[in-house]
């Protein structure tokens, strides 16, 4: 897919879905994992699909039906829930001045999730106001269905296509490190950039190492931005490039 | 499912929701406080350096394989030396990724063939 600076689009929703493809390989072998490990953890088919339908937050529906399986406390499971999607609540705010006026985007927040967010950031601002709605709508419902629809697939034929092609499911999950890579890889404009965020990565991989993905993120983002604060790199006299 | 484990579905579910939801609004609310200042210069600094950073996070989350042993190592890194190297060419989207997954396959099934 190539990105045009400002671009306008004839179809902006068929465009965000479109660009949104590549979060397919990350999202749908995710949501077949899920399908089948709630169907496992006593969960209907149809039950599995409406979590992902209603609560559409990846990491924390697979904790969601591991603790409801272990006999945990609903008020406890509700709790880490909702603990583990607080890094959310930097994600619309860094978004809200590209939004404009229109009345959809609370109720687009709901697909907000960080793979759109990643996409969002990078690709909203190249687009006229008008179109970002519609652009939205596209890239974040395709994510939406597609984690839906893995999610039931999951469910009612996740342990035969398992067996099937195990190749995909060992391969495409690196679809989504991959763009989070091409999307990242402008960011790394001064040493000052660099480091603070080859901290982040760092940091989030040493707490996923140590089986604490989830407290990682917003751990890790943390350090990367606090190496920002404190590291002063001497810059050069002429385009100060470290903002 | 019960009644009690649907409710904790819709609470996840609503409190989820708001947690995307009233961030925007607390933003937009103090963007038009603020209205004059273009979108940037409103937000806190803070704020604007924790996006990348939180990108940057969860591609550290996601860099490590589900089974880290050698071989998967070594396909994540030759996928994203192939990702990297592809992106530095065409500062795409796509087709850094399709070739980042297109190596890390071919290490998988090369392997697998050894």
């Amino acid at each position: 897919m190539s990105l045009q600076a400002t671009s306008t689009l004839a179809r902006p929703w068929l465009t965000g879905m479109r660009e949104a493809i590549p979060l397919l390989g990350g999202y749908v072998p995710v949501a077949v994992s899920f399908g089948l490990i709630a169907v496992q953890s006593g969960f209907g088919p149809w039950e599995a699909t409406l979590i992902s339908l209603l609560i559409y937050a990846g990491a924390s529906q697979f904790l969601f039906v591991g603790m409801v399986a272990g006999g945990a406390p609903l008020w406890l499971v509700v709790a880490m829930t909702l603990l583990i999607n607080v890094r959310h609540v930097v994600y619309a705010p860094n978004l809200a001045p590209m939004l404009g006026q229109s009345r959809r985007w609370p109720w687009l927040m709901h697909g907000l999730t960080d793979q759109v967010f990643a996409v969002a950031l990078h690709r909203l601002p190249q687009l006229p106001e008008a179109q970002r709605p519609g652009w939205f709508t596209g890239a974040a419902g395709l994510a939406w269905v597609s984690w839906v629809a893995g999610t039931l697939l999951g469910a009612v034929a996740g342990d035969w296509l398992v067996s099937r092609w195990p190749l995909l499911g060992q391969v495409l999950p690196f679809a989504l490190p991959a763009l989070f890579l091409a999307l990242l890889a402008p960011r790394f404009t001064s040493r000052r950039w660099s480091l603070a965020l080859a901290v982040s990565i760092g940091v989030a991989m040493l707490c996923t190492l140590a089986g604490h993905a989830n407290l990682g993120i917003p751990v890790a983002a943390a350090c990367g931005a606090l190496c920002f604060y404190a590291v002063r790199v001497p810059t050069p006299r002429q385009g100060g490039d470290d903002e | 499912m019960s009644s009690a484990l649907w409710l904790a579905v819709l609470a996840s579910a609503l409190g989820t929701l708001l947690l995307r939801v009233v961030p925007l609004l607390w933003m937009q609310r103090r963007l038009a406080r603020l209205h004059g200042k273009d979108g940037v210069e409103a937000m806190p600094r803070w704020l604007v350096l924790l996006g990348p950073m939180m990108i940057a996070a969860v591609l550290g989350v996601s860099l490590v394989p589900r089974d880290p042993d050698a071989l998967a190592w070594a396909a994540t890194a030759i996928g994203v030396l192939a990702t990297l190297l592809v992106w530095r060419r065409t500062r795409s989207l796509g087709w850094p990724v399709a070739a980042g997954v297109a190596a890390y396959g071919v290490v998988v099934v090369l392997a697998g063939l050894g």
